[in-house]
């Protein structure tokens, strides 16, 4: 690059000059003629900056450009090894290629908790199959009774691809999927009993109670004679037996395109005993999930016959769960991949 | 949504129960209570009185000092011998004569009521003892303005409580907005008060206003004609309108002020305030045009258009904002120039203000899905549109102008200038009933209603109910626009009967085993393995920064790319796991541990994988896994060897390693490893891919900072499930000894170790005695920097079934293993 300022032009080439005997390449920037140009500014006449400052910023773009170059070039090259060898050449019998030890292992208090809360649903009779992690349209909401344009769209902010694939924001996405494959079961006097675990997005900012992506276990059961009573007394079961003590529940009334009637489920709070404390907010009561009665649009979509056969879904947040369990401050840490945080699970 | 109890009393024939009764059943009957705020409370011993006297303060160039007068209505307060309060007043509309609101001492000043509350006190002014203050809107909390203290209007009674004069003895509930997603009526006060009277079982009357309206209105001498024409009959199914000629417009009464503040909104004027008041009353939204401003702007025309936008049309709305438009947005038009964005905002061009004197009230209905839609386009939200799109129904249309035409002129002076204007034209003549059974109804709830509970329940909130032999036929009310189906019906007869009423009964099922997802299970085994092995599970985001993508040499272009991501930080599908686990070591070398291990179970999409038959992405379940040490922590060997332990401490199989060479073809979840120094895992006996393991390019190391002890692997976690749920193969115990000898061979130091082992084995799969059982582990692997040779020590161990073997025996089978190989290897025994 040529400068046509004389200054500019002179520390260039001894810039360049100097550049390959530095061991670090980042000092070029601390070079002592640099700053006296960024100096020279302040003396110039007004109308001579602009041009000055034009060419000085050329100058640290090409210094750039040549450190770049230079680290670039100063990957060490490594020797192949024998892959197939269990260890290295001249390993000592003493050093061969230990494990960690066991008690610095960890496993996600989430991960662990989903296999806790699953297995409790197996006990109970429920399959289990993982919810997708892109997913279309039609499983995110049209299949679930959300019309196109339907303002109850709005209360779901999804992710989507340039391709118009979603990434789904709740774990019903997998209703239709499993709804279908369970319809010829229901002709055979069996139930459809499922529990899907999985990853779900949620388009909004983080902040310490709100994460983009977190954790959902979906529920679904269908059979014949299906009442809202078995909904609730089937989470409450669950609870109690998650709790491992006797709860008190409640539903208050909601509103989900998918399910009719659809409930908001809350129970009395597991560790307070209804008292108050700073994990139910002072009020005894915790709101846990949204559930309800599966719509009969939603059964009709997988050919299964409302008339004759009803059932209910649930989806509960698995974050939340963990959170209360240790009182854990801020749901950022799920993901942060913090030894101290994931250490203290050992 | 807010709830003014007080209002909604006025439409019911009960004592309402207790507020925190209320509250519940509400919470367990409606919709979840967010707020409630007593008002009755707030507003405490806040009392009306009279300035008598008011004197510049002696020592201040702006304050007053009052003497006032309450009737005596508040003790504890001293006063002069004419029963007068002193009280210091920096107000510059303070003046003898006007009745204002003072809180006396004692007393909490309403603004601070809910933050951090302040009582006032006796205080000093400058050397003048005040009692109490004169308040402001501000101090009130029952506005912005703090220019000067509250002038009550005319009639004022000194003395009075304030709360109770001015309708603000009151407690306000917020219920939340979601659960009315479906519900045009409970936006408004009305349909929460049915609702309420229905939840406490008893029967509702709309008022007749609402429920009929009288076919013509009696127009005034003075006649502003007007026509209106609706060009969207599919998106407008009704437009009412109705010109009022020569009101007065200024501020509402402050009751009508009070009672929307209280409901969250802002008084305008007195036009606007009753549009505003009437649709928090009823759901419906309606709008004010200033007549001789339309009349201005189309060349003397007054009439009314309902149209599609022009393509790129302009219109400056009520809150100042100019939107550009488009041809779905719906627009109320004059003959030139569109006047307002129709069910979300009125235009500032013909804006009701102090100088109208002639207006036009609307009253209309709107498809929900296009103001949606509109919404949205153009970010403009409105309280008239979150009205809008929950559907409310044309059929109020006509009955809450009617009313409302009535309430400005009361207020606003003026006749009705026009007949209505109604374009109903595609009003279906009657509402869709639904037939549904009681035995249908108590089967999904799990009750067992008699038919006469079933239909009060519904009658209380003016559903009507036919009864007949083996179903009910049921007509709901105009306004509920939500019901359509038998299921809307259970909903409504569950929710009024109570659901704290729902049977807890578990369900029955047949005893069949629930069968567990081999995927899920493969995860728990290969979870606890890791952690046994002393590695740490994270989870990392799915989605990732395109420069994590270059930085470990994967190809943008084969993410699945985000259109609406939050930040570049998540603007990919992530190609595979390792990545992000390689992003996550820096910080934890610098937080100080020294050396550790990391592993995700976790999902990646690339575009090179294809569809399913769903025609969606194929989904690839991984298994990542990274171990490193810190630059401290001097390791002379390669970090390889270290993660292909914990690899086969995870795959209980004999594994192959294929070297991974340059020329090999890429795949994603391959870039970040680097030539030679890594290898594709296959199964012994099978060539299918299992994963991948090694070092990372230099580049990958350098760009992600990463110490230069590093290593990993990442698996198909389907493909490992398969050899994780194998059996296992037992090996019978024998009773006699076994032996260990060690043999050493001189080789070539390119022959893979790999070939070298496998070629013993097999020597000594065919060689060893029958009724043996032979293994063969590696000890030593020496080469010195200038040979061009290697010495490998294994240790066979073997036992026989059948005796006890001696040393001689082992020492000439190994002998003949070493021949074999000295003849395919040129090895030497050493």
């Amino acid at each position: 690059m040529e400068y046509a300022n004389p200054q500019i032009k002179q520390v260039a080439e001894q810039l360049r000059g100097r550049l390959p005997n530095l061991q670090n390449k980042e000092e070029i920037f601390k070079a002592v003629e640099l700053k006296a140009l960024f100096d020279g500014i302040k003396t110039l006449p007004a109308d001579e900056r602009a041009e000055y400052g034009r060419e000085l910023n050329g100058l640290k773009k090409e210094l750039q450009a040549l450190v770049e170059e230079a680290a670039g070039s100063e990957l060490p090259t490594l020797e192949s090894i024998d892959v197939t060898a269990p260890f290295d050449i001249n390993t000592p019998l003493n050093q061969h290629p230990q494990l960690l030890t066991s008690d610095t292992g960890s496993k996600h208090p989430l991960t662990t908790e989903m296999e806790h809360v699953l297995d409790i649903f197996y006990r109970m009779g429920f399959n289990a199959i993982e919810s997708r992690e892109i997913d279309d349209d039609y499983h995110m909401f049209t299949s679930l009774n959300f019309p196109e344009g339907h303002p109850a769209r709005d209360d779901y902010d999804t992710f989507s691809t340039d391709e118009g694939l979603i990434a789904p924001a709740h774990t019903s996405s997998m209703q239709n999927r499993i709804l279908k494959m369970g319809k010829d079961n229901l002709d055979h006097d069996e139930t459809i009993a499922y529990v899907i675990p999985g990853r779900v997005f949620r388009n909004e900012d983080l902040d310490a109670r709100h994460e983009h992506t977190f954790y959902q276990i979906e529920g679904l059961y269908v059979g014949k004679g299906v009442h809202a009573g078995n909904l609730i007394a089937t989470l409450k079961t669950f609870l109690q037996e998650y709790y491992d003590k006797e709860l008190d529940v409640k539903t208050q009334p909601f509103y989900f395109p998918f399910t009719e009637p659809s409930f908001e489920f809350a129970l009395s709070c597991p560790f307070c005993n209804k008292e108050g404390c700073s994990i139910c907010g002072h009020s005894g009561w915790i709101e846990l999930l949204g559930c309800g009665m599966i719509h009969p649009n939603v059964l009709r979509e997988a050919g299964i016959d409302p008339l004759k056969y009803s059932g209910f879904a649930w989806g509960m947040g698995v974050d939340r769960l963990v959170m209360m369990k240790y009182d854990i401050e801020d749901i950022r840490n799920f993901e942060s991949a913090n030894l101290a945080f994931l250490r203290q699970f050992s | 949504m807010k709830v003014s109890l007080k209002e909604v009393s006025q439409y019911l024939d009960f004592d309402l129960p207790p507020i925190p009764e209320l509250v519940d059943l509400i919470g367990s009957r409606l919709g979840a209570v967010e707020e409630t705020s007593d008002y009755q409370e707030k507003y405490s011993g806040i009392v009306t009185a009279r300035v008598v006297k008011s004197e510049p303060h002696n020592n201040s160039d702006h304050l007053h000092v009052c003497l006032i007068d309450d009737h005596r209505s508040v003790g504890e307060v001293e006063r002069n011998a004419d029963g007068l309060v002193q009280v210091v007043c920096g107000a510059p509309n303070v003046r003898e004569g006007l009745d204002v609101v003072w809180i006396p001492p004692g007393k909490i000043v309403p603004e601070s009521y809910s933050k951090d509350p302040f009582k006032l006190a006796v205080r000093d002014i400058r050397g003048i003892k005040s009692n109490g203050m004169l308040a402001s809107s501000r101090e009130m909390d029952l506005g912005d303005n703090h220019e000067g203290i509250i002038e009550l209007p005319a009639g004022a009674e000194p003395g009075q409580d304030f709360a109770g004069a001015y309708g603000l003895d009151d407690t306000i509930i917020e219920i939340e907005n979601k659960m009315f997603t479906h519900r045009p009526d409970c936006f408004g006060q009305l349909g929460i008060a049915r609702e309420i009277a229905g939840i406490c079982g008893h029967k509702f009357s709309s008022p007749k206003w609402y429920k009929e309206h009288p076919d013509s209105v009696d127009v005034g001498q003075e006649r502003l004609e007007f026509k209106v024409r609706n060009d969207l009959s599919e998106l407008v199914p009704r437009f009412t309108a109705v010109t009022v000629a020569g009101i007065r417009v200024g501020p509402s009464s402050f009751q009508l002020q009070t009672a929307i503040i209280k409901l969250g909104l802002k008084p305008i004027n007195n036009v606007v305030d009753l549009t505003n008041y009437y649709m928090l009353l009823s759901g419906q939204p309606l709008h004010a045009y200033d007549y001789d401003k339309i009349k201005a702007l189309n060349d003397g025309s007054p009439n009314l258009i309902v149209r599609r936008a022009e393509e790129g049309e302009k219109l400056r709305l009520l809150n100042g904002k100019m939107v550009e438009l488009n041809g779905d947005n719906i627009v109320i038009s004059g003959d030139k120039k569109p006047l307002g964005l129709a069910g979300i905002m009125g235009g500032s061009d013909t804006e009701v203000d102090d100088t109208t004197k002639n207006i036009i009230l609307e009253c209309a209905t709107f498809d929900m899905y296009n103001i949606r839609r509109s919404c949205m386009q153009l970010g403009v939200f409105s309280d008239a549109a979150t009205r809008f799109t929950k559907g409310q129904s044309s059929r109020q249309n006509r009955a809450v102008l009617t009313k409302v035409v009535g309430e400005v002129i009361n207020e606003a002076g003026g006749s009705i200038a026009s007949d209505i204007m109604d374009t109903a034209n595609s009003l279906p003549e009657s509402i869709k009933t639904t037939k549904v059974s009681g035995e249908f109804i108590n089967q999904r709830l799990g009750l067992d209603l008699n038919e006469q509970q079933i239909t009060t329940l519904l009658e209380n909130v003016e559903f009507k109910c036919q009864t007949s032999v083996d179903s009910l036929t049921i007509e709901p009310p105009f306004w509920r626009t939500d019901i359509a189906i038998p299921e809307d019906i259970i909903e409504e007869v569950g929710r009024l009967n109570g659901y704290d009423k729902l049977p807890q009964a578990l369900p029955l099922r047949n005893i069949s085993p629930a069968s567990c997802d081999p995927l899920l299970n493969a995860k728990a085994v290969i979870r606890q393995k890791l952690r046994a092995a002393g590695a740490n599970e994270v989870l990392t985001y799915t989605f990732v920064h395109g420069n994590l993508l270059d930085k470990t040499g994967q190809d943008r272009s084969k993410a699945y790319q985000l259109a609406n991501a939050l930040s570049p930080d998540l603007q990919y599908y992530r190609l595979s796991l390792m990545p992000s686990l390689l992003d996550k070591v820096r910080q934890n070398i610098k937080s100080g541990y020294e050396e550790f291990a990391l592993f995700e179970i976790g999902r990646a999409h690339t575009k090179e994988r294809g569809m399913n038959d769903e025609n969606l992405p194929k989904q690839d379940e991984y298994t990542a896994f990274v171990i490193t040490a810190n630059d401290k922590l001097a390791k002379t060997t390669a970090p390889y060897y270290r993660a292909r332990k914990f690899l086969n401490e995870l795959i209980p199989a004999a594994l192959k390693f294929q070297p991974l060479e340059s020329s090999m073809p890429s795949f994603a979840v391959m870039e970040p490893y680097q030539p030679g120094r890594s290898a594709f895992v296959t199964l012994e006996n099978n060539d299918k891919f299992l994963g991948i393991i090694g070092e990372f390019k230099p580049t990958v190391t350098k760009s992600l900072k990463l110490p230069k002890y590093c290593a990993g692997f990442e698996l198909d976690t389907t493909a490992l499930s398969e050899v994780l749920n194998r059996q296992k193969t037992y090996v019978p115990l024998s009773k006699y000894p076994k032996i260990e000898q060690d043999i050493s061979l001189r080789v070539d130091k390119r022959l893979p170790y790999a070939e070298l082992a496998g070629f013993l084995q097999a020597e000594l799969d065919k060689l060893a005695p029958d009724d043996t059982h032979t293994a063969l582990m590696p000890l030593d692997i020496y080469a010195s920097d200038d040979s061009s040779d290697k010495h490998v020590t294994f240790r066979l161990t073997i036992f026989s079934y059948l005796k006890t073997m001696v040393d001689g025996e082992v020492n000439e089978l190994l002998d003949k293993m070493a021949a074999s190989a000295k003849e395919k290897y040129h090895a030497v025994r050493l």
